[in-house]
């Protein structure tokens, strides 16, 4: 019923091209991986486009052992898991004490938190990593852990609140009367009522942090603890030329964010969606 | 937030003495106690850092002997450095596209919106390349641009040998790259902006304009972009934030700042003389003026969008 874009005829077509290769563009990079990923080298070498001629899984395997992408792919993983983590916890903790507990200074506090949302992180460099390495934390997963679950604390803070505040205050108060400690009104009532915003959140963070460069580049040097996305980087410079093991890193790295996308979309449109309403 | 921080603590545990305990005060505690951890961590790993950004700037330090203040110093050199005008000018550039970023997404989400065939389509495939890593983005279009890349051989596949071209090797086309890729990675971002503000509209208003005859544009126009203003603003203010502030990941992956310094920006300036030249007070320099160009921008643009109505 509301199919009714645009009425003359030839102009819509037009449109509905332009919007179709603007999607098939947005497929592309995903599918140029995946062709180049299952070529050999020699058949790179011939032609970089269109269906390979070979069907070999060789280039993962060299991609996943000599160009240590699996050992990024699990540090990636505790990075990502940890993070994930510290931010929900600190944005529910907080949460509460801003939407339901009562306390003296809370509405400044509230804004005070919110108020550092706008800082672009990558200015702080400088300070960020003199002072990783003044507490010891370069090359270790809890540098980025720490910072990850800092740089996002206003913003899960603001949504954690918000979904908190939609819980009817009914609820609390009877929980109240009934007896229920400050703990007890946390994690038997709210949480459990607050899965759905929990997940926005887990999905939200997970897919900045997998993602991130910068601060994995300057915090994190030893091969063993690099992240993906430092790791698939360098190998552009040292890998050898071997590009179907290098796209095969990328598809890698690409993959368990798409797989997240396919299947949580919901979750990822809501927080952004929160995001611009607020 | 309103009426229940009224019914806060204050004087209400006075006469209450014969309580054996005030769940108001306890509370009270709590509420401080929950917010704390969170408070912590902000306060040591973002709070400290910009206290210390704003110090340092105004030091000569090289990260190994204590920084020595030096007054106003870096500021002179920073105006001086002809490397960080032409980095900043390129951020500029990039700026440029935001009146793009801001109007382009507009009509994609209006376009889905109105169910437009295969809207569906559209709106899944818009946000994949926000779910790409920057720095698979960038490799792949490094790969992709190269002298003997894919696009040079798609463009002699259909005939168009004519316009094989070094991109990433000459200056001009190296940061139209750039821009290209950065406008691509963010349009899909902006869309479900827009369909999220979008679909807070109450159906009727455009349902109503249209019974007055009014066209599509002029629905978008009178019905919708009123109705959006807020969301426009945070289009408008994230899009300059990350062409001065979020492209260091862009230019790292596709040109490493060349060919010479034609694609370079101000936060790759920043990097460079922190982590090779050491000169830590200098680029604490910098990324302080940044973050002040960056938000008095922001103050700028709001005041722009908003000033018009209030």
């Amino acid at each position: 019923m509301r199919n009714r874009a645009v009425r003359p005829r030839p102009l819509r077509w037009v449109l509905v091209a332009g919007m179709t290769g603007l999607g098939i563009s947005a497929v592309v990079p995903l599918l140029f991986m995946l062709q180049a990923a299952f070529r050999t080298q020699l058949d790179w070498a011939s032609s970089k486009i269109g269906l390979p001629t070979t069907f070999t899984l060789d280039a993962f395997a060299r991609a996943w052992v000599q160009a240590s992408i699996g050992t990024y792919f699990i540090n990636s993983v505790i990075v990502t898991v940890g993070a994930v983590t510290l931010s929900v916890a600190l944005a529910a903790t907080s949460g509460y004490a801003f939407s339901t507990l009562r306390w003296r200074g809370r509405t400044f506090t509230y804004f005070f938190i919110l108020a550092w949302m706008a800082i672009p992180p990558l200015l702080l460099m400088v300070p960020i990593y003199v002072e990783m390495s003044d507490l010891g934390l370069i090359d270790t997963y809890w540098s980025v852990i720490l910072l990850y679950s800092a740089l996002n604390l206003p913003f899960n803070m603001y949504l954690m609140t918000a979904f908190f505040r939609a819980v009817p205050i009914e609820l609390v108060e009877a929980a109240r009367v009934d007896g229920a400690s400050v703990h007890t009104i946390f994690r038997s009532l709210l949480l459990p009522l607050s899965v759905p915003a929990l997940a926005t959140l887990v999905i939200f963070n997970a897919l900045y942090v997998w993602n991130e460069f910068v601060f994995a580049l300057l915090l994190l040097h030893d091969d063993s603890v690099r992240t993906l996305t430092v790791g698939v980087n360098q190998l552009v410079g040292k890998f050898f030329f071997d590009y179907p093991a290098l796209l095969a890193g990328m598809l890698i790295t690409s993959l368990p964010m798409v797989v997240v996308y396919l299947v949580f979309q919901k979750y990822l449109v809501r927080a952004i969606a929160a995001g611009a309403l607020k | 937030m309103q009426p229940r921080v009224s019914a806060g603590t204050g004087s209400s545990s006075a006469g209450t003495s014969g309580r054996r305990r005030n769940p108001l005060r306890s509370e009270a505690k709590w509420g401080v106690l929950y917010a704390l951890p969170a408070l912590v961590v902000l306060g040591v790993f973002v709070i400290y850092p910009v206290g210390s950004i704003i110090v340092h700037a105004f030091t000569r330090w090289d990260g190994f002997t204590d920084p020595i203040f030096v007054g106003l110093k870096n500021f002179q050199t920073l105006f001086a450095d002809q490397t960080f005008a032409s980095a900043l000018r390129n951020n500029i550039f990039f700026a440029l596209s935001v009146p793009i970023q801001l109007v382009l997404p507009l009509g994609l989400a209006f376009l889905i919106h109105e169910r437009l065939p295969g809207w569906r389509f559209y709106r899944w495939t818009y946000f994949l390349p926000a779910i790409y890593s920057t720095v698979v983005l960038g490799v792949l279009a490094r790969l992709a641009l190269q002298i003997d890349g894919p696009l040079n051989e798609a463009l002699t596949g259909v005939g168009l040998g004519g316009l094989v071209h070094d991109w990433l090797g000459d200056g001009p086309t190296a940061l139209a790259s750039i821009l290209f890729v950065f406008v691509w990675a963010n349009f899909g971002y902006n869309v479900v902006l827009y369909l999220a503000g979008m679909s807070g509209i109450d159906a009727q208003l455009p349902e109503a304009a249209r019974l007055d005859g009014a066209n599509q544009l002029q629905v978008l126009r009178h019905v919708f972009v009123p109705g959006l203003r807020r969301v426009m603003e945070i289009v408008l203010v994230t899009s300059t934030i990350n062409a001065f502030a979020y492209m260091f990941t862009y230019v790292f992956t596709i040109t490493n700042g060349g060919p010479g310094f034609s694609t370079f920006v101000a936060e790759f300036d920043i990097y460079n003389n922190a982590f090779a030249f050491q000169k830590l007070g200098y680029a604490c320099a910098m990324g302080l003026c940044l973050a002040l160009l960056i938000s008095f921008l922001g103050f700028l643009q709001i005041r722009s969008l908003t000033g018009g109505r209030e």
